[in-house]
């Protein structure tokens, strides 16, 4: 007897357990795992950069049409879309406070200058679109981390996330300036 | 032997995913993935909860892998982790309820799954699944770690901070549950059985 039941019950119910089938769990939760270790740093910098940096050549490519170009500003709002990087370091030796505030800071000016820009065309391209949602997917991914009041996090893990957060949104603001600037022309 | 320890994984892949290497790690995630995914649904019965389980296994298992020694197999290791994230989630549920992991049993109502006691008799349609569903999420979660991952009572006890005792306990409450359904089940193997003999004959 095993706790109220026969050898053979238990073989048989131990039996059906195991054949019991698994179940597979939706694609989405690899992709937030996947942003999470990116955001937190757990994959490796080669890596990193093999995955970003078609979006980084698009932010190159656009920047570097736009001066060939030579295109007017006309009535656009102007906007650096460095503004910040400029005063605030990118990169971050450590995760003390004032490096976590300054880059609060630079993710603020980046937001603002972002809100100045004028509203996205209706019709653009099938490419931009999707880059440009990909960013903004992975910007709101961090936004629920951070905002997450169930997990406590470390300064230092919090740094980086904010500069994970500060990069994606360089790179917003450079696509989408790259292309307001291809409408103005 | 629980389905974790079947999967082999090459050792070159661990090591890469030791030094961060992304492709390794989703090599990794689609071996267990549905393993450690289905603990999470067989302690919880909730998939959104299952999904943070999943995500949370695997993060840990990516911070944690650089330490992973290769004393055990790799699948024992991953499934410790995700049956210490149910177990957490678990206790987290029961101190939001202010409740405690110590015996849900009595909170069981008549119309929450089969009666208490071992006199009733199954419903046909009831499966072992749903059988599995219905009984409280501790005693559910012994039976699992029992009979499925095989661990000892010693080492439920020893996750869930609890005694043996305790384990034992649970396992045999949810025993009697489930024992109606096993004599369905052993009666239908018997007439199999009895069938195929007469056809013999």
């Amino acid at each position: 007897m095993n706790a109220g039941l026969s050898v053979a019950e238990h073989e048989i119910l131990r039996r059906e357990l195991q054949a019991l089938p698994d179940t597979m769990p939706p694609r989405a939760v690899w992709q937030r795992i996947e942003e999470q270790a990116r955001a937190e740093g757990l994959f490796t910098a080669k890596h990193h950069f093999e995955r970003y940096k078609w979006v980084a050549g698009a932010a190159i490519a656009a920047t570097v049409a736009m001066i060939a170009l030579n295109s007017p500003m006309g009535s656009n709002p102007v906007v650096d879309p460095n503004d910040g990087a400029t005063t605030v370091p990118t990169e971050v030796a450590d995760g003390s406070i004032q490096d976590l505030n300054a880059l609060k800071v630079e993710s603020q000016i980046l937001e603002r200058n972002l809100r100045l820009l004028p509203e996205q065309p209706a019709v653009m391209k099938v490419s931009t679109a999707t880059t440009i949602q990909d960013l903004q997917n992975r910007i709101a991914a961090i936004d629920y981390r951070l905002n997450d009041y169930t997990i406590k996090l470390e300064p230092e893990q919090e740094a980086i996330y904010w500069r994970e957060r500060v990069r994606l949104m360089k790179s917003l603001v450079r696509l989408r300036y790259a292309q307001a600037q291809r409408i103005a022309f | 032997m629980s389905k974790f320890v079947d999967i082999q994984i090459d050792a070159a892949i661990v090591k890469r995913a030791a030094r961060g290497d992304a492709k390794a790690h989703e090599i990794i995630y689609r071996a267990y993935s549905s393993l450690v995914y289905s603990v999470g649904l067989r302690f919880t019965r909730v998939p959104a909860h299952a999904e943070d389980l999943l995500q949370e296994t695997f993060i840990e298992v990516m911070r944690s892998i650089g330490k992973f020694r290769g004393e055990a197999p790799l699948g024992s290791w991953i499934r410790r982790i995700a049956v210490s994230k149910a177990l957490m989630f678990l206790r987290s549920a029961w101190h939001v309820r202010g409740q405690s992991l110590d015996d849900d049993w009595d909170d069981m109502t008549p119309g929450h799954g089969v009666s208490h006691g071992v006199s009733e008799q199954p419903d046909d349609a009831m499966d072992l699944d749903a059988a599995l569903a219905s009984l409280p999420d501790v005693s559910r979660a012994v039976v699992w770690l029992h009979d499925v991952e095989g661990f000892t009572h010693k080492e439920i006890a020893g996750l869930m901070g609890k005694t043996e005792s305790f384990s034992k306990s649970q396992l045999s409450r949810a025993y009697q549950r489930l024992r109606p359904m096993l004599a369905h089940s052993v009666s239908a193997g018997d007439a199999a059985l009895e069938n195929e003999l007469l056809g013999q004959c």
